[in-house]
């Protein structure tokens, strides 16, 4: 393919000389197999590589090393399968107020952004992941936190108070 | 004066450059590539923003969620696997043959009931995939095997970390209660393993 033969047929009348055997090879085949194993193994290597995300949680035997945590600096987050749920302070206080956002960049990001910036380096968000919520909404949120710069949670259980805010709010 | 002939230009190529390039190439890929492992389900991990890489080499016990809440279990460590197989199998009370072996070697996970066990080891991993042996490790209450499978790799090779690959639509609740059971055994640090995102500005 590569290779035309440039010589044409020859002189016919000519004397008649020994046959040079060429020694160039038609290479283009080799090439062709060449670049389809590339294109093989290619797309058979998983380029993006995963990453990790480290969680850390508390030692359950040591029961004696608490942090204090005051709970004008806590933010409680109860992630849903499609929206976020937050309030500050207890949830049987009949002045806890819920709100609801949602997973966007506008939505808990910058609730989380701007209560870092009022509450300072104390501030904690309590994470209790209501009963609906996937695997997913739980990662995006530990995700929003490392966005945002917070280092200070912790995961909990959702408790049936917090369930009857969600509940009684309507939201 | 002659007629000024145009050149005849040869269309023949020197290939030999071109062909050494692709095989350099092809040389590299073969090197550094790595068959994906058949799946026994396919999860797909949530995104994050985390730019840490698993660090390869290194012992990872991976338990993974599948998105109807099936756990599976899977290592590396030649060492804690074998354990792995042998302390379970003690404990049900069946005699490995070197089928068995060789069939619970062939499978990236565990993800079966121990009482399910003997029938599992009995066919090879196609088999058992095709015929939906897989259905997770129980992890529950009264029949806590995720305990004991951990806890027998563990004994096996105490350096080994976890790392919890779970698909993004499981329940959060099979994450938690995984969780809640390894910090039993006082394991506390989890690598989670999420498919990379871009860092929002």
């Amino acid at each position: 393919m590569a290779e035309i033969s440039q010589d044409g047929g020859g002189k016919k009348g000519g004397k008649k000389r020994s046959k040079k055997a060429s020694t160039k090879i038609d290479m283009t085949p080799m090439v062709d197999l060449g670049f389809l194993l590339i294109t093989f193994f290619m797309l058979t290597t998983t380029l993006a590589k995963p990453v990790v995300m480290q969680l850390n949680m508390p030692d359950k035997t040591e029961k004696d090393e608490k942090s204090e945590v005051k709970m004008s600096e806590t933010l409680t987050v109860i992630p849903d399968s499609t929206k976020v749920y937050y309030y500050q302070g207890l949830p049987n206080d009949a002045t806890t107020q819920l709100l609801k956002t949602d997973y966007s960049n506008k939505g808990i990001r910058t609730i989380l952004f701007d209560m870092k910036k009022r509450i300072g380096d104390n501030f904690t968000i309590v994470i209790k992941a209501a009963k609906g919520a996937k695997y997913k909404n739980m990662v995006d949120l530990l995700d929003e936190c490392a966005i945002t710069g917070n280092k200070r949670y912790a995961i909990l259980g959702i408790d049936p108070s917090s369930e009857e805010l969600v509940k009684k709010s309507g939201l | 004066m002659s007629k000024v002939k145009a050149k005849r230009q040869s269309v023949s190529l020197d290939m030999t450059a071109m062909c050494d390039v692709a095989f350099l190439l092809l040389t590299f890929f073969m090197l550094t590539a790595k068959f994906k492992p058949e799946e026994a389900v396919t999860i797909t991990p949530p995104s994050s923003i985390s730019e840490k890489k698993l660090p390869a080499g290194e012992g990872y016990l991976t338990i993974s969620v599948g998105p109807t809440g099936g756990i599976f279990l899977g290592t590396e460590d030649k060492i804690a696997k074998d354990a792995m197989l042998e302390r379970m199998a003690n404990r049900m009370g069946i005699t490995v043959t070197p089928q068995m072996q060789k069939n619970y070697n062939a499978s990236e996970l565990v993800g079966y009931p121990a009482g399910a066990m003997r029938q599992v080891l009995g066919m090879n991993p196609s088999e058992v995939k095709a015929q939906g042996l897989l259905k997770g490790i129980p992890l529950d209450t009264a029949n806590n095997e995720l305990f004991l499978w951990v806890s027998y790799a563990k004994i096996a090779n105490p350096a080994l970390k976890v790392a919890i690959k779970g698909d993004a639509n499981s329940n959060y609740r099979v994450f938690n209660s995984i969780v809640s059971t390894l910090q039993d055994q006082n394991i506390n640090v989890f690598q989670l393993i999420t498919s990379p995102e871009g860092k929002p500005k």
